[in-house]
């Protein structure tokens, strides 16, 4: 029997409580808890389980069960100067891939959806289902890890992952930047961490070996005036999802302040993003699968993957 | 083409008639020897058969040719260039096979969102050439990336030598037109970062023509790197170069590529084109680090560090572009190399753990001995993506079976070390088989909720990837289709 | 049908694909039945599985340029012009393939008189722009040619037919350089008119290897072993395959004498004068033949080299321009497609001048407004004092 069809005791625990009855849903640390709607009163709230199953940093890869503070994950892998792609803005594990926003530094770290190589979840006939697979590489079958992730726990209720880790950078720097279009802190960059701006003022996160990160440094002085600065400015509230090229001109269409994430496209805003229409066709996809995945609508019923 | 072709009467058969109304009579294709070249692909595999080849130039052929599917009950196969190892191409049930190489258009190429519009049938390798004199590429490079399509490396989510650093297909694919099998137009995903709803483009790619027909594909452009460095490892046991690899991924630098070749392979290699690597030593190493210039010197002077404790014979730094390209081409004919050897080969494709290559690898010895077949090595070691090249002549009688006996013990042997069944060529037709051996029934249960959700009805590529009972196609009945070639 | 193709050269290929991108007919239509490994496919389907030679299945065949840029692309090492050639004589003896035309055209070949009187001719009717735009035809084809003379026995100059009546002056440039050199140079004119090539490419068999046995009688009289100067790259690679053609050991060691102008020179480069170099730019089209069946291109550039200011490499793995030797005569829009693709290539790079080595190549590319030379004729006129 292989690793992957071997059931863990406590995911079947975790299936056992999830039942195959009445509505039901998990609660993380509650940082994006109405997104996607409210739950429904009458859904029940399931203990996930929590904890580091298994950590090969040599491998890459991190096994880690839903419940665990993101936190925690953070600290375990820095302890191998290493991290990985989910936020670090505190709420846990399963809470981070089922809502699967990028870090702010996502240029740098990649996406959550790359990271999530393999995801256990229970269904909504209590079963647990494994799709992926524990390696970095690995096109075995559909994507389950990929639908999974970012589908605010409508189509299963995920209780363990596996992750690609990345080496921290020897060396990181923010620089604040002034009179200078970002779009070219961008492109003098070659791995940029992150670049932020706010309509006037711009940041960037030089990253790398230390030699490398001098010179770029250098580079990025030629085109604008630069400082030192301990990190990213203060984050607004409201999250938009916008093309890169959007994003570089948001001060056209965002009224109050706001911070860009260049090369990205998410914006951080004073004002929420105007409900956007989904490509219909794509919406009736999205409800097949709702309906193929989960026919009783149980699981975490009063959300949709749509926000 | 006028000039040779000639005009033919309306069809009888009201299926290619609706075709020739929906294109036109000469994208059409019925002859019995025509469709014979769209029943293979560049597998082992054989013997699909193929119903109507269609040539489409736009979105609104492809629909069309759904919609007239959906009329006549048929299943459509897309098809890019043919390259794939795993049938994944195959025509099972006479369907109407799709063809996008008439589908080869750079729509548009975005330097400020740093992604280019294509259609499907672009060329891996054009596009990358297009992209040089701008500073970009696209970043996944199969071997086939002279022939492959972009539309074959979304169905197959491809990866390639240098996909270590930079990721495989879905990562550098953002937004994906695509015809569902009902013959409407769904936008999968979007410029965004991270577009609303469910990540319907992630599901789509690697889903090997089973959900749909990408008519259109945005994908990422990844900028050239300054500086580059190549280096060649040599040891005297496959061991100590698997061990480098482990090493390496594991001291933080993630090099560009990390490629090994065991030694049948170098001495295959030599043999045809004497790129230069030692003839003597049991495998070498190919590592290539990106980046900038005083970067990439610490990560050679780190990996050199490494191969000498791991007992490395020999390391060498290529000085200058001619010495990089000279140390590729052995990696990069491989495939020629092999075929001096024996007309057929097999080539296989597993990913294990890093830590287990050494392992496996010594089993897969093991194996191809028992089974008195000839094995060669190369492959994506800092994946852990083994490419155990089998190599016979399928003429000698019962050699097929053996070939076929070996390598389903690799594939167990791969699934035992905690691996899956394959890092980039796809299940195809080649491993459904064995997905019962790495999934449940539940698990498999879901993937097929997954592709009924974008094709109720069965019609995109059935039979493929999934084994009989979780397909919603019947497999065998795919099988026994009684059309005669030449009908 | 049997196609009379060698059943291991035909199971030699492994339908991987690697062809696909090399074939020009591939590249411009998207088309598998136009590629290497679809003809390689039918021609399986037809000698091994009985499948009737349908219009489809003729077109495929018949379209093939024969450019043979699929053979260094092939990993397997598959014989692809072999297999093209019997396939095409084969069609042609029963009648499947047409090649009439193609007859009666070349039946001039072999008659230089006829052929120059009818090259005049040609010439008015063009200059008075009576000839079909289509056939592409140069605009400034000769009306009188100045006469071959030989000087010295050391090597042939081989001349030919529709080159020696259209472009008789890249023989003498070629001749001034190998003289330049030191060499006497016979050029062989009327005695050895016609190699067979064209013949071989239409699927005349019999009439190629009645011009290949012409001419190996021609330039062997009395045991003569002197080298064959071929400055024409189709010709040339013709004459180095007739060991194959014919079979025969003498067939085989007449191919041995036979050495394009190129190669050549590039093994003589320094018996020639250094001079100033032309003041310009020079992108190298590689005539097919040249690079994929004598695989001499590198000689082109080394031989080329000192003479011009610089040389530009075109960007497109040396695919073939679409001439084909008669192929665009004979099927005008696929081979203007080809050759878009080649000035697309040619315009990228904006050279001065574009070199070919092989007659057909430089026409069909001047018709598309493309100014063209031979290798030969910039050598010629570096040697002469113009850089």
């Amino acid at each position: 029997m292989s690793t992957l069809a071997s059931t863990d005791v406590a995911l079947a625990g975790f299936a056992a409580e999830v039942g195959t009855e009445g509505p039901v849903a998990v609660r993380g640390g509650g940082t994006r808890w109405n997104l996607g709607g409210v739950l429904t009163e009458n859904a029940r709230l399931v203990e996930v389980p929590s904890g580091i199953v298994d950590y090969q940093p040599a491998e890459m890869i991190v096994t880690v069960r839903a419940g665990t503070n993101t936190a925690d994950l953070h600290a375990s892998l820095a302890e191998h100067g290493q991290t990985c792609a989910l936020p670090e803005r505190g709420g846990t594990v399963g809470g981070a891939v089922a809502v699967g926003e990028n870090r702010l530094d996502r240029l740098g770290r990649g996406s959550v959806r790359d990271a999530v190589l393999q995801v256990r979840y229970v269904s909504s006939e209590g079963d647990v289902v494994t799709g992926g697979g524990p390696v970095v590489k690995n096109v075995t079958g559909f994507n389950i890890p990929k639908l999974l992730t970012g589908s605010l726990g409508t189509l299963g209720l995920i209780a363990e992952v596996v992750l690609r880790t990345n080496p921290l950078p020897p060396v990181q720097r923010w620089l604040r930047a002034e009179s200078v279009d970002p779009r070219d802190l961008r492109d003098v960059v070659l791995r940029p961490g992150a670049v932020l701006w706010d309509g006037t003022s711009s940041w960037i996160l030089v990253e790398g070996h230390e030699a490398d990160v001098d010179s770029e440094i250098e580079r990025v002085a030629t085109r604008a005036d630069i400082t030192s600065t301990d990190g990213p400015p203060e984050l607004p509230p409201h999250r938009w999802r916008l093309s890169p090229s959007d994003a570089s001109q948001a001060d056209r269409f965002i009224d109050g302040s706001f911070v860009a994430s260049i090369g990205v496209g998410t914006v951080w805003a004073t004002t929420a993003q105007p409900v956007r229409e989904p490509d219909p066709v794509a919406a009736q996809i999205v409800s097949r699968m709702k309906q193929l995945f989960d026919p009783s609508g149980r699981l975490n019923p009063g959300r949709s993957s749509w926000t | 083409m006028t000039t040779w072709w000639r005009r033919p009467s309306r069809p009888a058969d009201p299926l290619i008639a609706d075709l020739h109304d929906a294109l036109a009579p000469d994208r059409v294709r019925n002859d019995g020897a025509e469709r014979s070249l769209t029943s293979h692909d560049a597998s082992v595999f054989d013997g699909g058969v193929s119903g109507p080849v269609c040539f489409p130039t736009t979105t609104g052929e492809v629909q069309a040719i759904m919609r007239i599917a959906e009329r006549h009950d048929r299943a459509v196969v897309p098809r890019g260039a043919g390259t794939g190892l795993a049938g994944g191409a195959i025509p099972l049930g006479a369907p109407i096979v799709v063809c996008t190489g008439k589908m080869n258009n750079v729509v548009q190429i975005d330097l400020e969102n740093r992604i280019a519009w294509v259609e499907p049938g672009v060329i891996n390798l054009d596009l990358s050439k297009q992209l040089r004199p701008k500073g970009f590429h696209f970043a996944p490079d199969p071997s086939s990336q002279q022939v492959c399509t972009l539309g074959g490396n979304v169905a197959n989510n491809s990866g390639g030598p240098h996909c270590l650093a930079y990721g495989v297909t879905d990562a550098h694919v953002l937004a994906i037109e695509v015809v569902l099998p009902d013959g409407q137009v769904a936008m999968l995903g979007g410029l965004e970062d991270e577009p609303d709803g469910l990540d319907l483009r992630g599901a789509f790619v690697g889903s090997e023509g089973t959900l749909g027909i990408a008519t259109k594909i945005a994908v990422r452009l990844t900028p050239n790197p300054p500086a580059v460095r190549t280096m060649l490892l040599s040891f005297s046991s496959v061991r100590d170069a698997a061990q480098t690899v482990s090493d390496v991924i594991a001291s933080g630098v993630v090099p560009a590529a990390l490629e090994v070749m065991d030694q049948p392979m170098v001495t295959a290699i030599e043999r045809y084109v004497g790129a230069g690597y030692p003839t003597d030593a049991a495998a070498v190493l190919l590592a290539e680090v990106e980046g900038l210039d005083a970067g990439v010197d610490i990560d050679v002077a780190h990996i050199d560090q490494i191969g000498r404790a791991n007992n490395a014979t020999e390391i060498r730094l290529a000085g200058s572009d001619e010495e990089r390209a000279a140390l590729w081409k052995g990696r990069k004919t491989a495939f020629g190399a092999v075929a001096q050897i024996a007309p057929d080969y097999y080539l296989h494709d597993t990913v294990v753990p890093r830590a287990k290559l050494a392992d496996v690898l010594e089993q897969i010895y093991e194996i191809v001995d028992r089974h008195e077949v000839l094995v060669l090595n190369v492959f994506h070691a800092g994946d852990g993506n083994l490419h155990p090249l089998l190599v016979f002549d399928a003429r000698e009688e019962g050699t097929l079976e053996r070939v076929h006996a070996a390598g389903a013990e690799i594939l167990r042997a791969s699934l035992e070390a905690g691996g899956v069944l394959s890092g980039e060529h796809g299940i195809g037709v080649e491993k459904q088989q064995y997905m019962e051996e790495l999934f449940g029934q539940a698990d498999l249960d879901h993937q097929n909720r997954l592709r009924q959700a974008f094709d109720p009805a069965c019609r995109a590529n059935p039979g493929k990837v999934l084994p009989a009972g979780h397909s919603c196609a019947d497999i065998q009945a795919l099988r026994d289709v009684p059309t005669g070639v030449w009908g | 049908m049997d196609l009379k193709i060698n059943a291991d050269d035909l199971n030699s290929c492994v339908q991987c694909g690697l062809c696909l991108p090399h074939c020009p007919t591939y590249r411009v239509t998207g088309d598998e039945a136009l590629s290497p490994r679809g003809r390689i496919r039918l021609m399986r389907e037809v000698q091994d599985h009985g499948a009737p030679i349908t219009n489809e299945v003729r077109d495929a065949f018949d379209t093939c340029v024969q450019c043979r840029g699929c053979e260094p692309a092939c990993p397997s090492g598959v014989p692809y012009g072999r297999l093209i050639e019997s396939t095409r004589e084969s069609l042609v003896a029963v009648g499947e393939l047409s090649a009439r035309p193609q007859r009666l055209a070349f039946g001039v070949l072999a008659r230089p008189r006829l052929l120059r009187f009818g090259s005049t001719l040609l010439a008015v009717v063009v200059r008075l722009r009576l000839a079909p735009k289509r056939l592409g035809l140069p605009r400034d084809l000769p009306f009188r040619r100045t006469k071959h003379s030989a000087s010295g026995d050391d090597v042939f100059l081989f001349t030919g037919c529709v080159m020696d009546a259209w472009q008789r002056d890249v023989h003498h440039a070629g001749q001034r350089v190998i003289e330049a050199a030191g060499f006497g140079v016979t050029p062989t004119a009327d005695i050895a008119p016609c190699c067979g090539a064209l013949h071989t490419h239409a699927g005349l068999g019999a009439d190629a290897r009645g011009r290949a046995e012409a001419t190996i009688a021609a330039l062997s009289i009395g045991g003569d072993r002197r080298p064959i100067v071929v400055d024409s790259a189709g010709c040339g690679a013709a004459m180095k395959e007739y060991g194959h053609l014919l079979g025969t050991a003498e067939a085989a060691a007449f191919a041995e004498r036979v050495v394009d102008i190129q190669e050549w020179l590039a093994d003589h480069l320094d018996r020639l004068p250094e001079v100033k170099p032309l003041d310009i730019c020079v992108a190298i089209q590689d005539p097919c033949h040249l690079r994929h069946v004598q695989r001499a291109h590198a000689a082109t550039r080394v031989a080329l080299a000192p003479f011009v200011h610089r040389l530009i490499e075109l960007d497109d793995d040396g695919l073939c321009c679409g001439a084909g030797g008669a192929y665009s005569v004979f099927h005008p829009e696929i081979s203007g497609d080809v050759r878009a693709r080649k000035v697309d290539a040619i315009d990228q790079v904006s050279p001065d001048l574009v070199a070919s080595a092989n007659p057909g190549c430089s026409m069909h590319l001047a018709a598309a407004g493309v100014e063209t030379a031979h290798p030969m004729e910039l050598i010629d006129r570096a040697l002469r004092g113009e850089g």
